[in-house]
Formats: C-alpha cells, sequence, structure tokens
C-alpha cells in the first residue's frame, strides 16, 4: 500500500492506482475529458492536471497517469491548477464550442471570456473512440494519424474498414459530438445556459431599477465582472 | 582480417599500426562532412586522386579523406601533415599547386586563411583564432580519422579506453569511475550520466537491458551529432560497449535519423568492422562478455528525440511520448531497462576512459566538466562546430572563435537549445555556459545549436518560426501542446502582420506559462521557451510591432512594405519615383519626391541613404540602387516650381500663431508644414541667416550653399515671418513667446555645442572645437586652421573639418586622431575615403584596405592616426605647439558590439600642431531651457515624449538634433514634419498622439519591359567624382550627377518590391483559394 497525501488528507491505495483514481476515492472532483473507466489511461486532455510536490519543485502532472507515490502531496485545486484549467477550458471552447460537455465544464470553471479566433471543429482528439474501438469492441478500426496541428482521427487511409462493425461505441463515447450544445447565438462561443441557469426574465437594459428576488443572481455576478 | 580474440592481440594491432604512422610520409586531409561535400570537397577529392596517380606520387604523399573539421564556413578545405598548413575554399585547380607545394616543403601563400581583418597568413592551422581558442576533445580526432577505416580510429589510441575497461577492472569500477568524472547528458536537460548508469546497473538483469544512442538530431541549425556520427563513427561504438560493459546491458541500439545517409553508411561500416575484429558480438576479445549493436532508423519526427517516443518508435509504434514514472531506467524498450544517451555523451566515454576521470573533470568548471560541441551559425563571420570547455563565456564563442557579426550590424542575441531553447541578448553574453546558467537565463543548452541573430534579426520573427516548427513537429497528443502552439503561431502571426493588440501580448504569455505548465514532454513544457525569453528579454520588440506598427529588422513584410520607403523617415515612395524616372517621367518623379521633403535637392547631397542600406538588392548579396544619385539627377533636371503643395486657407483673425526657435532643416519644415495648413509662424534664428547646420556645418564641396539658400528661399512664404540675429535665453525667454500670442512654441536648436577632452590647455589660441572651426569659416568666412592641423574624433564632423581644413590657404598637414580603426568611424565610410583620397595620414595599420587608404594618403599628405587617443596638450606663449598621444589596442566588446580601445603604457609620442581642432562630438547648447520650465536630461537635452514630442511644458514641442543629439538631415526633417501635425493637433484640441498606421505601396506602376540586359547583371552606377587633384585647395562640389543613360539603366535594376502590394488583391484571392481546397 502506498500513502499519499490530497489535499493534506492522508489516503493508502494500492500500488498503481493512478493519482485521479486516489482522489476520485477521496471524493475530491477532478473534471477530465478523455479518461473514461474501463478504458485505459491516456493523458491527452490535460484538464485532469493536478499539483505536485513542493517549492520551486511543484509542478502539474495529469492525474489521469500519474502514479501514486509513497509520501507525495497532491493538491487537486490549487490557483495554479484553476488558471491551467481555466485557460485549456477556453482553448477547447475556441476549438469546439458546439459541444455542451465543454460548454458545461467552462460554465462550471467560470470561463467568462474566449480570446482565441473561432473555429468549429468536431473533435478534440481525446482518442476515447480510438480506445473504445480497441480496448473493448476489439476491432482497432480507426487509429490516429499523422502528428501536431495535422494529426486525426480515422481508418487507414480514409477506406473503409473491413473490421469495423458499425457499433458506434466510438460516437457514444465522444465528448466533443455526442451532445450538441444548442444555445441560441451561434457566433457566440461561451453559452453556458444550462450550467448557469441564467432567469431568462431579466431584461437589464430596460430595467435598470428593477429588484430581482434573487439578488443577487448569477446573471448579475457575470455582469459585474 | 582475423578475429582479434584477446586483448593483447588489440594491443600488438595498435602497436603495429603506430609503427607505420611514424614513418608515415606527408598528408594532405581533405573533409568530407556534408557541409564541405555541399560546397564541393568530393570533386577536390577526386581530383587529387587523380593528380597522385598520374603523377605517380603515391609513395611520396598520402590522401586523407575524413569528416567535419568544424570550420565549414571555408569549405572545401585542405590540411597538409605535417605542415599543418591550412588553405580554404579551395577550387580544383588549386589542388596539384597544394600537392607540389607540399611535396617541396613550401606554402601557397594565397590560398591559406587570411584574418579578415588584417589580412594575416597564417601558416599553422593551430594558430587562426577559430582553432586556437577552442578545446577539441572529441571533433580534433575527425581529421586524423578516415572515418570508414577502423585502423585510422585504433592508430589514434582508438579501442584503447575499453582494453584498460576491460582488462583490469570490475564494472562496478566503470559505474564509479565515470560518476567522478562528473559527465553530464548532451542531449541538452544534463542529467548526470554516472548516475542513469547506476541506475540501469542495478535494475535486475532477468530479460536484458537496453542501451540507445539517440542520434534523432533534429534541432534546426544544430549538425553536432551527425559531425560525430560521420566522422568518427567508432568512438560511438567503443562508448556503448563500455557502457554495456558496466551496466551489464545486452543489447545496443543506435536510433539515427534516416536524413542522415552518410552518418548512417559511416555507422554501418563500423558496426560490421567492429564485429569483424571482434570486438562486438558474443565473447568479446575473448573476455566472455557479449553485446552487440543494431542500428535503427528514424523516419524524421522531431520528437522521436523524446527517450519516450523514442523508445515507442524503436518499438514499432507511432512516436509519442509517455508519462514517466515509470522512466525507461525501470521500463523501456518492450518494457525491458533502458538507458538512453545522447552522441556526444557516448563519445565522451572513451576519452574519459583514456585521460581517467581525474583528468577529464579537470577541464570545463565543477559540476559541468568536459567540453561541449556546438553549431555555430547565423549572422556570424566563423560559421560550423566548435568544441569548447565548459563554463566559457558567450562572449568568448561569439566574437574569438566566432569572429563577431558578419556586417556591421551588431549582433543582438543568440538562440540556444533549437526551438525548445531561448534567446539570450548581448547584455547577458558574460554568461557562462554550463547548463545550470542557461536555464536560468530562461534559455537551456539543448543539444548545442547557437544561432547568432543581429539587428537584421525580428525576434518576433524567430519566436514566429519556431512556433511554426514545434505546432508542425508536436506528436500532437496533449491537447495543450498541439492547440497551444497553433494559437501562440496565431498570435505571433497577427502581431508580425500589424493586427496586434497589447491584450494579445498578455494572452501570448498567459497561454505560454499554461502550456509550459501542463504538457507531458520535454517538447511541450520547453515549446514556449522561444516566446518566453524573447518576451522576457525583446519586449520593446513585441510593443514597436503592436503599438507603433513598426518592424525595425525590416522583417516582417506586411509592416514594412517597400523597404526603401519603409526606412526613409519621411516615408519617401522612392520605389515609385525611380519606376517614373525610368519611364522618363521626370516631373512626375520629382513630384513623389517633394510631396514628402521639403528639401529635396540638399537630400539629394547629404542624406545618410538609410534606404539604400535597406534596398533588397543590397541586403540580399548584390548591390543596393544608387538612390541618393538618382534623386540628385531628378532633382538637378526638374524646375522645382513644377509641384505646388496644398493649401489650407484660414480666414478671419483667429489664425493661430506659432513661434519656431531654430531655422535648421527641422525648424523650417516645421514651418513650411504649419504654414501649409494656414497658421502663422514666426522663426527665430540665432546666426545672421537661416539654414542652421544645412548652411554652417556640412562644407560646401558636399552641399553647395546657393543650393540650400534656393531651397529655403523657396520655403519661405506669406506666412512665414523670419527673424535672425534672435537668441533664445539672450534676447527674449518662452514666457516671453506666449506673452507675446504664440500659442504653441517648437524648439528645434540643434546640438552645436562640442564636448570637450577634459585635457589641460583646451583653451589655448589654436585649439578650436569643430563646430566653431567649421561655423567661422562656412558663415563668417574665416579660415583658422593654419600649417599642421590635427583633428580629434572619427564622425562626420571631424571628417568635414579635415576637409575643410584641407582645403584652407594656410594648411599644410592634417591628420586625423581616431582611437579605434578607420572601419569603427562613425562617419560614413565614402567621406572617410573621399578624405583620404584628398591626403590624410594613417599610421597603424589594421587592414588591408587602409593600406590603400595610406598610399592615396601618401599622394596627397593628410594622415590618419588610429589607435591613438591625446593625452596632453603642449603650449608655448600661450599658443598650442603639440600633442601627445597613447597608443591603444583592442579591448573587450563594449555595450555598442565594438572593442572598447584600451591605452598601451609607456607607448606616449607627440605630434607638433600649429591648430587643433576637438571633433569628439556635440551635445545640445540648452542650459537656458532649464529656467525655462524645460526639463532637460543629462546630456542636456529635453525630455520629450518621442510619439508626440511634447516636452514638460504645456504647449512647448522639441524635436531635430535638439532631442536626438546629433543626427542625420532627413531625420530633422521628419521631426519637423511630425511637429507640425502634433502642433496642429494641438492646437485644434485633439488627442496628440495619431495612431500608428501601415503605409504599404498603393499606386501601381507598371513594371518596365523586360530588356535583353539583365537586371542583375548591371553594376551599380557610382556618380562621378571630381579628381582628387582638381579639388585641392577649392570648395567645387565633388561628386556630380550621372548621365540620363546611367541613372535609366540604374533605376531598371530595381527589383520592384512594391508590385508585390500593389497587384496584391489578385494574389490574396488565390491564396485564399488555394487554402479553401
Amino acid at each position: 500500500m502506498i500513502t499519499l497525501r490530497i489535499n493534506r488528507l492522508p489516503v493508502s491505495v494500492e500500488d498503481g492506482t493512478t493519482l485521479l483514481e486516489a482522489a476520485s476515492f477521496l471524493g475530491f472532483p477532478i473534471p477530465t475529458l478523455c479518461h473514461m473507466d474501463g478504458l485505459s489511461s491516456y493523458g491527452a486532455c490535460r484538464l485532469c492536471v493536478v499539483e505536485i510536490g513542493e517549492g520551486p519543485e511543484a509542478k502539474l502532472v495529469s492525474s489521469c497517469t500519474y502514479p501514486a507515490e509513497e509520501g507525495l502531496k497532491v493538491r487537486t485545486a490549487s490557483s495554479r491548477v484553476l488558471r491551467a484549467r481555466k485557460m485549456i477550458l477556453e482553448l477547447l471552447l475556441a476549438s469546439c464550442p458546439q459541444s455542451k460537455t465543454i460548454q458545461d465544464l467552462a460554465a462550471a470553471h467560470g470561463v467568462r471570456q474566449q480570446r482565441f479566433k473561432q473555429e468549429y471543429e468536431d473533435c478534440i482528439l481525446c482518442g476515447l473512440c480510438v480506445r473504445m474501438c480497441q480496448e473493448q469492441m476489439m476491432a482497432k478500426a480507426i487509429g490516429f494519424r499523422n502528428r501536431g496541428e495535422k494529426r486525426s482521427i480515422g481508418t487507414p487511409f480514409d477506406i473503409k474498414s473491413d473490421v469495423c462493425r458499425l457499433c458506434g461505441a466510438c460516437m457514444y463515447v465522444c465528448p466533443a459530438c455526442q451532445l450538441r450544445c444548442t444555445y441560441n447565438e451561434p457566433e457566440k462561443a461561451i453559452c453556458g445556459g444550462c450550467e448557469n441557469l441564467t432567469p431568462s426574465c431579466i431584461d437589464k437594459e430596460r430595467f435598470d431599477d428593477m429588484m430581482c428576488y434573487m439578488d443577487p443572481c448569477v446573471a448579475c455576478e457575470i455582469e459585474k465582472e | 582480417m582475423p578475429q582479434l580474440s584477446s586483448i593483447d592481440e588489440l594491443k600488438e594491432l595498435q602497436r603495429m599500426l603506430l609503427d607505420d604512422i611514424h614513418e608515415s610520409k606527408p598528408c594532405i586531409v581533405v573533409c568530407a562532412g556534408t557541409a564541405c561535400q555541399a560546397s564541393g570537397s568530393s570533386d577536390i577529392i577526386r581530383v587529387a586522386k587523380r593528380h597522385i596517380i598520374e603523377r605517380r606520387l603515391l609513395d611520396k604523399i598520402s590522401l586523407r579523406v575524413t569528416g567535419c573539421h568544424g570550420f565549414c564556413e571555408m569549405g572545401p578545405f585542405i590540411l597538409t601533415e605535417p605542415q599543418k598548413a591550412f588553405y580554404v575554399q579551395v577550387t580544383l585547380d588549386d589542388v596539384p599547386r597544394i600537392i607540389e607545394a607540399l611535396l617541396s616543403g613550401d606554402y601557397v601563400e594565397d590560398l591559406l586563411y587570411g584574418d579578415p581583418h588584417t589580412g594575416k597568413k597564417y601558416h599553422n592551422r593551430d594558430d587562426i583564432p577559430f582553432f586556437k581558442n577552442q578545446q577539441r576533445a572529441i571533433l580534433g580526432l575527425n581529421q586524423k580519422i578516415d572515418p570508414i577505416r577502423i585502423y585510422g580510429y585504433i592508430a589514434q589510441a582508438g579501442y584503447s579506453a575499453l582494453e584498460a575497461v576491460l582488462s583490469k577492472e570490475s564494472p562496478e569500477w566503470v559505474v564509479k569511475e565515470l560518476k567522478r568524472s562528473g559527465l553530464r547528458g548532451r542531449g541538452g536537460a544534463g542529467f548526470p550520466t554516472g548516475l542513469k548508469w547506476e541506475l540501469l546497473a542495478k535494475q535486475p538483469n532477468g530479460d536484458g537491458k537496453f542501451l540507445v544512442c539517440n542520434a534523432d538530431e533534429g534541432d534546426p541549425g544544430a549538425y553536432m551529432d551527425r559531425s560525430v556520427l560521420e566522422g568518427n563513427p567508432h568512438s560511438i561504438i567503443e562508448g556503448m560497449i563500455i557502457g554495456a560493459y558496466g551496466t551489464g546491458a545486452t543489447e545496443g541500439i543506435v536510433y539515427v535519423r534516416n536524413e542522415y545517409p552518410i552518418a548512417i553508411k559511416h555507422l554501418m561500416v563500423a558496426l560490421r568492422q567492429a564485429r569483424e575484429h571482434g570486438l562486438l558480438g558474443g565473447d568479446i576479445l575473448g573476455t566472455g562478455f557479449s553485446f552487440d549493436i543494431k542500428l535503427v532508423r528514424g523516419a524524421g519526427a522531431f520528437v522521436c528525440g523524446e527517450e519516450t517516443a523514442l523508445i515507442r518508435s524503436i518499438e514499432g509504434k507511432m512516436g509519442e511520448p509517455r508519462q514517466r514514472p515509470p522512466f525507461p531506467i525501470e521500463k523501456g524498450i518492450d518494457g525491458k531497462p533502458t538507458a538512453i544517451n545522447n552522441v556526444e555523451t557516448w563519445a565522451n566515454i572513451p576519452l574519459i576512459f583514456r585521460l581517467g576521470a581525474d583528468e577529464f573533470a579537470k577541464i570545463g568548471t565543477k559540476g559541468n566538466s568536459g567540453t561541449k560541441i556546438f553549431s555555430l551559425v547565423g549572422k556570424i563571420k566563423n560559421t560550423g562546430l566548435v568544441e569548447v570547455p565548459m563554463g566559457i563565456t558567450i562572449k568568448e564563442i561569439v566574437y574569438d572563435i566566432g569572429g563577431g557579426p558578419v556586417g556591421k550590424a551588431k549582433i543582438k542575441a543568440v538562440q540556444t537549445g533549437g526551438p525548445s531553447g531561448g534567446c539570450i541578448p548581448a547584455e547577458r553574453f558574460d554568461l557562462p555556459i554550463d547548463y545550470d546558467s542557461l536555464t536560468e537565463a530562461g534559455s537551456m543548452m539543448g543539444s548545442g545549436g547557437m544561432i547568432v541573430m543581429d539587428e537584421n534579426t525580428c525576434m518576433v520573427d524567430i519566436a514566429k518560426y519556431f512556433m511554426n516548427f514545434l505546432k508542425g513537429e508536436s506528436c500532437g497528443k496533449c491537447f495543450t501542446c498541439r492547440k497551444g502552439t497553433q494559437r501562440m503561431y496565431e498570435i505571433l502571426d497577427d502581431i508580425s502582420k500589424g493586427n496586434g493588440t497589447l491584450e494579445q501580448l498578455d494572452l501570448l504569455e498567459e497561454l505560454a506559462h499554461v502550456v509550459k505548465d501542463t504538457t507531458m514532454c520535454g517538447l511541450g513544457q520547453t515549446a514556449p521557451n522561444p516566446v518566453l525569453s524573447t518576451l522576457r528579454y525583446f519586449g520593446n520588440e513585441y510593443e514597436r510591432h503592436v503599438v507603433d506598427k513598426r518592424c525595425d529588422a525590416f522583417v516582417c513584410r506586411d509592416l514594412v512594405g517597400a523597404p526603401c520607403q519603409a526606412a526613409c523617415p519621411l516615408g519617401t515612395e522612392v520605389w515609385r519615383y525611380i519606376a517614373l524616372l525610368e519611364k522618363g517621367e521626370y516631373e512626375e518623379a520629382y513630384k513623389v519626391i517633394r510631396a514628402s521633403n521639403p528639401f529635396p535637392s540638399a537630400c539629394a547631397r547629404a542624406c545618410d541613404r538609410k534606404c539604400e542600406q535597406r534596398c533588397n538588392l543590397g541586403t540580399s548579396g548584390g548591390e543596393a540602387i544608387t538612390i541618393r544619385a538618382l534623386k540628385r539627377f531628378v532633382t538637378d533636371r526638374v524646375d522645382p516650381s513644377v509641384y505646388t503643395p496644398m493649401r489650407v486657407v484660414r480666414e478671419g483673425k483667429g489664425v493661430p500663431r506659432v513661434a519656431i526657435v531654430g531655422t535648421g532643416p527641422a525648424g523650417l519644415s516645421a514651418a513650411h508644414y504649419l504654414s501649409l495648413l494656414g497658421y502663422k509662424v514666426t522663426l527665430f534664428e540665432v546666426e545672421e541667416e537661416p539654414g542652421g547646420m544645412l548652411i554652417s556645418c556640412i562644407p560646401a564641396y558636399r552641399l553647395p550653399q546657393d543650393v540650400v539658400r534656393k531651397e529655403v528661399e523657396s520655403l519661405l512664404d506669406e506666412n512665414i515671418t523670419l527673424r535672425c540675429g534672435t537668441a533664445l535665453g539672450r534676447d527674449m525667454t518662452i514666457d516671453d513667446l506666449f506673452t507675446d500670442g504664440f500659442k504653441a512654441v517648437f524648439l528645434a536648436i540643434g546640438a552645436d555645442k562640442s564636448w570637450q577632452l577634459d585635457l589641460e590647455g583646451e583653451t589655448l589660441e589654436g585649439v578650436y572645437s569643430s563646430m566653431e572651426f567649421l561655423k567661422a569659416f562656412n558663415l563668417r568666412g574665416r579660415e583658422l586652421a593654419g600649417g599642421h592641423v590635427g583633428i580629434i574624433g572619427g564622425g562626420n564632423s571631424a571628417v568635414d573639418a579635415a576637409r575643410v581644413a584641407i582645403r584652407q590657404e594656410n594648411v599644410q598637414s592634417v591628420t586625423l586622431i581616431y582611437r579605434r580603426t578607420c572601419q569603427e568611424m562613425p562617419a560614413y565610410a565614402e567621406e572617410v575615403e573621399a578624405a583620404l583620397e584628398e591626403g590624410i595620414k594613417l599610421e597603424t595599420l589594421v587592414s588591408p584596405v587602409k593600406i590603400r587608404y595610406i598610399e592615396a594618403a601618401l599622394k596627397e599628405g593628410i594622415k590618419v592616426e588610429t589607435w591613438v587617443s591625446p593625452v596632453k596638450i603642449y603650449a608655448q606663449n600661450g599658443r598650442l605647439v603639440g600633442i601627445e598621444c597613447i597608443r591603444n589596442k583592442l579591448g573587450d566588446v563594449d555595450s555598442s558590439g565594438r572593442r572598447r580601445p584600451v591605452a598601451v603604457p609607456g607607448t606616449e609620442f607627440s605630434i607638433s600642431l600649429n591648430t587643433l581642432i576637438v571633433a569628439i562630438g556635440e551635445r545640445p547648447d540648452s542650459d537656458c531651457l532649464a529656467s525655462m520650465g524645460v526639463d532637460l536630461d543629462k546630456g542636456g537635452k529635453p525630455r520629450v515624449d518621442a510619439r508626440t514630442l511634447c516636452t514638460t511644458r504645456q504647449g512647448v514641442f522639441a524635436g531635430g538634433d535638439l532631442v536626438t543629439g546629433p543626427n542625420t538631415v532627413v531625420d530633422a526633417i521628419a521631426a519637423g514634419r511630425k511637429a507640425a501635425t502634433v502642433i496642429d493637433r494641438y492646437l485644434r484640441g485633439k488627442e496628440l498622439r495619431e495612431l500608428p498606421k501601415v503605409t504599404l505601396p498603393e499606386v501601381l506602376i507598371q513594371p518596365a519591359e523586360a530588356s535583353d540586359e539583365e537586371p542583375g547583371e548591371a553594376a551599380r552606377a557610382e556618380p562621378p567624382t571630381r579628381p582628387a587633384e582638381s579639388r585641392k585647395k577649392n570648395f567645387a562640389e565633388v561628386e556630380m550627377t550621372l548621365s540620363a543613360e546611367e541613372a535609366t539603366r540604374e533605376a531598371r535594376r530595381c527589383l520592384r518590391c512594391d508590385l508585390e502590394f500593389t497587384r496584391r488583391e489578385n494574389a490574396e484571392g488565390n491564396r485564399v483559394a488555394v487554402r479553401k481546397e
């Protein structure tokens, strides 16, 4: 057994446990997009970063791939971690605004702006589908191709695969395309409607002096920022 | 050759080979490294072989083909042994001469390497500074070995380290010895190699262990691993065998990129030879120890240099890194323990065991022992591979070994460590080169690329280049690395195109830190370094791009437009008038010049030609267009009245009045443009005549006074009142001006107070400042110089004074005294040259150029003393009789990138003089301003907001030399014009700062029909000059006009950089279409 401290709470786990598993055992929430129980860890989305070590040695690592070590001190929500997650979500929003999963995560982490040029991609290359196909469906029909900005997922040479059974598991696990965000203004990257529950009744432009029964409500807080 | 079955047999073989060497004959050595092959060394080798065979010299001379020697700049070259003569950039015809000279023990003088400064020829290669200042422990072997012959290596004590390791000691001793040597990984991170081996040795030896040589060298501009592999593959093999013995590894792998065909070939040959000789395989040298190496070729992904990605690549999977821990030392290739070291690390191993760990640890500094090879490339004289002990400073590498900058541009930074490294600015060149100092400075050692950058390198562009490289070479697994590098590139691209904002700069930095924090492997964690280090050290360049929309290095195309136009402080559409001139439309051309410049004729003679320095013809290796001579051609031919400026008519009493103090180019330009805007302007001048420096200082042989007078005259219209003989401070104050009803004041009083030497006797009769001397002559016709004249200084006013003095009646000789060399004189080169032609003497000769000068000088009687500083002034009866000087030598490089002159004690000498003119610089005569509410800095310059020309007093503006210190005519005109627009905005109550905008060429002028004569073939047309004989003792203009034919031919050479922009829409339309496909 290995004993480590997560957010100052000691926890003992078996050898080979990842930090993500240890943290969720203690109930600390860590957002992820590329991790799924039953599939191997990959560490592509970087959302699950946590801070380990202390002082100048402190660094961020992806909790889904980092193995628990004896005496390790882990912080799952330090300011450094949150800053990084916020930026990652901003980047994700700039690429895939139509994913409800990403919109909800962004809203939950207080992402209020998106400063990059807007793109509309359908894939964040998290690799869940590739691992699903390989590890659970035993098909290996799809995989990663190329590197850097040209990296993509598909069948070899883009030819219809013989081994694909059209089971649809790849689509089932996809965080980018499975659940669509049905926001009203497609040109606006940040929706966050589902998470923030903004009361639609308030039109602040016209009712400057109106007193809201939800005061202070989320919408006002957002406006103030 | 039968297999060597014991250590003794190897020793015996070595002894035999050594005997052979001792009775060897003269040898010519030719480098066949990749760089030299590219410059033609394979043909040299062929010719040499043929010559040796045809002349039946086989038993008199031998030929050795080797790997890289490092001095790639000078390739192809031939080194002779035992002479050590170093013949550079040889051609095929030179080869027989070199062979014959070697046989007779002579030298071919003209082919020897010569110092670029002094022209001194070096007879022994080891005396050449490039080699002398290095410590070539590893690269030094390359020149002695033919890489495809194992005997060459064995004869150079090769495999003797293996011998020592196998014969005496236990594996534990090997690891201990290595730890004692302090060797750190040469791949860049600097992990102690001994520790790595110890960890590997401790791993259980179940299914075997791996040793890997990482030869996936992919940094742009780095090729040291390649050179070691190509030139000395056996050293890697020997290193790995020793490693295997020490750690118990059973298999070795060299992972080399397939782009290195020669390295692969030489390595395969070497592996085969080693196996044939029983140095690899089972039962090595009869010791029972087995080890073999195989070669794996990488397909060229940069990320495969990262160790976990490299392991996956060797396993046959996609090259992408994985989480560490577990480290490869525990779970590497196929899950077996694996130690990965860089090529250079392996090459160090035989050295350590040959020298002994203690001896090796003495090289370099504590904690950073040994040498490091750098590939020194970029804007530097001696490019090539250099090997230096750790702890040497960057300065030593760049200036002593590298020989300093190529041209006149100052070196501003070096980039180390490839795409993952960072830039180190010139101010930090004292930094010792070791792992820790470089990391602290925001860069890293990396594999050893060192790219030198000068002022013509744009740091935003550099960051953009590396980001472009990384966004393609990131494996793409981590979202932040893949998307982060793309987004950083996107922002940098915006900035370089003039679309950047300050918010984007903040975002760039924030994003860079997040990418650094959240990626998995070394590539991603270091990928933002190019951005972060340039932001840290060159933040001002980013701001220039974002705020002022300027790229001072003239690299970012969309900010520069046509470089001639961008370089001109006035934004003159140079390309346009040259194109019009070529068509014969001289009047139109004149209008273009005059539209942006109120002094076309003066500038056609006295401009410092910033446009020519930036001309794309010149910067791309040819000769720039003679733009000034073309301007002279147009202005000489066209009557100024063809141009009528646009005027704003203002009626009524309320027209604000503006006071302008000083009537130099800045003051007059401001007055002119304000008058065009309808303001009433009063000009105040201290002398009796307007014109400032144009009249009082620039000598008439350069700029005839009637040309200036005519031009000044044409600018003074009914809106402008001129009051000469009025001095600010003496006759009036700024308060007086405001009381008189002036609404704004523009100060343009120039900088005409000379600095003094701070020597006793400067007030003596016969000692003058350059300004005093020039003004006395130009304005009042008084000739102050007589007899033997000495002038101290090397700037334009010193040369002007010298040339005016030699034209004066009673002058016998003129000597220029300067503390550095002629090349470093700040004066315009052509002026110095002209002065020398007219007869200026010179004593210390540093370059061959100056030898030419002295010949001309001796003929005519003027003398230049370089490397000399004055120390004392001799007087007799209150009159100057001479000065004492001291000689200087080269010192350290100072902040201006020039070597500091250092006095040599005991070299004092005296010169007898009748007149001494001190011309060591000028400053503004501005003491009176301080009491008028205008803050001054230490140099006497008013504190001014550079973007608005505002001084600290409301309504008072300043510009020209007063603000910049002594500067050029064209800069002063630009300041005057800017002052006019700012004052206009001020008087109309508008925001003073104009939003900067990029000016790109807009008017399309069809290019000329292509003629038979290719434009590149025509030579630059220099304007004719009056011969030196006929310009003695008179002030006739020296430079003359081009003929119409010459001018047209010259204009036809123009590359027409404007067409890229004026025809742009079409081209861009195409580009978009291409992207959509």
